[in-house]
């Protein structure tokens, strides 16, 4: 086995120039793709975090069912109680309860059908950035108060300014009408077009109180900067609500399955781009081991001669071609790996960025995914990719006879 | 009393006509429309939601003018008393007693439930959309209690601002609607009106009862009683406003 490794370990050193090429087309490989793929996922994990921090949150607990059929009766009891033990239960501490409604919203000028959130503004604060987001006046005060606070867009659309009423109607849970006058409070742009021209929040307890609601709500937001933990925590919440059997606990791609799905429609089609770059490297190191191997018919011809088996020298072939790619990928990772460290210290930003972030509440500046799986999984496809290569040449080998290879040049 | 010997005469009068010769599907529904609509009427009813866990009972009165004015108070429960829809034409209005406000309903607004009820704004407001913007054929007539039944489809046209593929009335010799069924635009059935109690009153046939029931959900529907109904009244020519809207007498 010793010699094997000898044997190869010469074998590749017989034609340096080649080899520092083949390493060099390798390592290059190898490096592109950890960084493409570093800041592909450093990029999902912002467009997550961006996605989620804006409203929805990393976990919501629902009433089941409520996800599929909103309806205003799918409901918690004593949701404000309940968000307070979860916040005394679990790791997570930014928790808010929520109850969501429908209603037409009327000012002077215009009605709008439109959403609408009762919020605890204590707590909201720590989940969502629509309270950071305010541009005119400010956001509620308390949990009672008569105030609201609508999107940009839809103020304009509705031709409103701050200080003016809007006149609310709608259904109550239990089917009466629901109807209120509020003024607007503040004006906010959390840069979501969605929320900005469809969402307004009030007070939870104005909203119970208008929606005949008692002290239900609807959902329960959590929210963590590590997106990554967001299953540990979703098993913490589903532990401490063990007893809640009508609550479901959902993540942040069951509420918004849309991200998830994009998300891998993007990295799969990115996966389409890094399979031609790894089967180019392929072709380039299965001609370097098809020459090395033709050109030494001779010499095997001796060995087979000697009585080394075919099989044998098969295995020298194939271990020549391991110790190679392997270290031309440890190269090369290595490479990738520094770039991404360094892009991870000081980011990366492109031009004309801003919008496409924008759209995914994302700062403009890139910063790559340092990961177990970013940084191994490209260099991982190409070694499989190159022994697979590697095993064709080794093949041929098997069919050589001593007498007529030993006559080759 | 004079109108309505007169009312009887003229039914009596449509009614061979059809006899004779197999009617036209958009007379039927015409005149069908005109039977339910076509005079002033005032009325009492409840409205009846049903829900898989709870159930509401909305009383209300009803004042109708002509084919497109319409007044709707409610009387019960009590926390809802007061409260109003007006119509007139493709516009609709709501008033709420609690903040002493009318909101004008805007068009985007109507396929939302009327009163959280299974009829939609639209299904309120705008019943004679059926007359301008469908076509309709007979697709069958049959006989039930010596009655004639024909079965029509309308299929909106092609450019029609309306949310059905399609719907099928049954409307029976009587010119009661029977049934009126909606359709999507994947022609599945989203929701059937079944109307039922048919009476004899002020010489017209009308249906006393008429229930709403969505078609993937048997357990949620909504039921229109009326309990008293009156036909070719007077009223003030204040009736169908806005300020009798928000001051109810």
């Amino acid at each position: 086995m010793n010699t094997s490794w000898r044997f190869a370990w010469r074998n590749i050193w017989r034609h340096p120039r080649r080899t520092v090429l083949t390493i060099l087309a390798i390592a290059f490989g190898a490096a592109l793709l950890v960084f493409s793929i570093g800041f592909q996922l450093g990029q999902y994990d912002l467009m997550i975090k961006g996605s989620v921090s804006i409203y929805q949150g990393l976990i919501q607990v629902q009433k089941e069912g409520y996800l599929d059929e909103p309806k205003m009766r799918s409901s918690i009891n004593n949701i404000q109680s309940l968000a307070q033990s979860l916040r005394e239960k679990t790791q997570v501490t930014s928790i808010a309860a929520r109850a969501n409604g429908f209603a037409l919203v009327s000012s002077n000028k215009r009605s709008y059908g439109t959403l609408i959130a009762g919020v605890e503004p204590k707590y909201e604060k720590m989940v969502s950035i629509i309270p950071d987001t305010i541009r005119e006046g400010t956001y509620l005060s308390s949990d009672s108060a008569h105030e609201v606070i609508i999107g940009k867009s839809l103020a304009s659309n509705m031709q409103i300014k701050l200080g003016d009423e809007l006149t609310f109607m709608g259904s109550g849970r239990d089917g009466s009408i629901a109807a209120t006058i509020l003024p607007v409070t503040g004006i906010y742009e959390s840069g979501s077009k969605e929320l900005d021209r469809n969402l307004l929040q009030m007070p939870l307890k104005t909203f119970q109180e208008t929606f005949a609601m008692g002290s239900h709500g609807h959902a329960i937001v959590f929210y963590h900067d590590d997106v990554k933990q967001d299953l540990v925590f979703k098993q913490q919440i589903k532990q401490a609500l063990s007893s809640h059997k009508e609550l479901v606990t959902l993540s942040w791609d069951q509420v918004q399955p849309g991200l998830k799905q994009m998300i891998e429609l993007d990295y799969s089609s990115g996966w389409f781009m890094y399979v031609v770059l790894i089967a180019i490297i392929t072709f380039s190191i299965l001609n370097t081991f098809l020459m090395s191997v033709l050109e030494r018919t001779r010499e095997f011809g001796i060995m087979l001669a000697l009585g080394y088996k075919p099989f044998n020298i098969g295995k020298l072939v194939m271990l020549e071609a391991f110790i190679l790619t392997l270290f031309a990928l440890s190269i090369g990772t290595l490479i990738g790996l520094l770039i991404n460290l360094y892009f991870a210290a000081y980011g990366l930003t492109f031009d004309g960025m801003e919008e496409i972030a924008q759209m995914y509440n994302m700062p403009s500046t890139l910063y790559p995914q340092i990961s177990f799986e970013s940084t191994l999984i490209g260099p991982l496809v190409i070694f499989v990719f190159t022994l697979i290569s590697a095993l064709y040449p080794a093949m041929k080998i098997r069919k050589l006879q001593p007498v007529e290879a030993m006559r080759k040049i | 009393m004079k109108t309505l010997t007169a009312f009887i005469l003229f039914s009596l009068s449509a009614l061979p006509a059809f006899a004779a010769e197999p009617p036209v599907a958009i007379d039927l529904i015409k005149s069908a429309i005109d039977n339910y609509r076509g005079l002033n009427s005032y009325s009492e009813a409840s409205m009846t939601i049903h829900r898989k866990e709870w159930q509401r009972v909305v009383e209300m009165k009803v004042w109708t003018q002509d084919l497109d004015k319409s007044l709707v108070r409610v009387t019960a429960p009590k926390k809802d008393k007061d409260a109003g829809t007006l119509l007139i034409g493709d516009d609709m209005w709501s008033y709420a007693p609690k903040i002493n406000r009318i909101i004008k309903i805007p068009g985007s607004m109507s396929n939302q439930s009327w009163m959280g009820s299974d009829f939609s704004n639209n299904d309120i407001a705008r019943a004679d959309d059926i007359i301008d913007q469908y076509t309709h054929r007979i697709i069958n007539t049959s006989t039930e209690n010596n009655k004639k039944i024909y079965t029509i489809e309308s299929v909106p046209h092609e450019d029609a601002p309306v949310v059905w593929g399609k719907e099928i009335l049954r409307v029976n010799e009587d010119f009661v609607f029977l049934e009126h069924q909606f359709y999507d635009q994947d022609n599945q059935l989203v929701k059937t009106l079944i109307a039922s109690e048919i009476k004899l009153i002020d010489g017209k046939y009308i249906s006393l009862r008429q229930r709403m029931t969505k078609t993937d959900n048997k357990e949620e529907w909504t039921e229109f009683h009326t309990s008293t109904i009156k036909f070719n009244i007077e009223f003030s020519s204040n009736t169908f406003t806005l300020s009798n809207l928000r001051n109810p007498r």
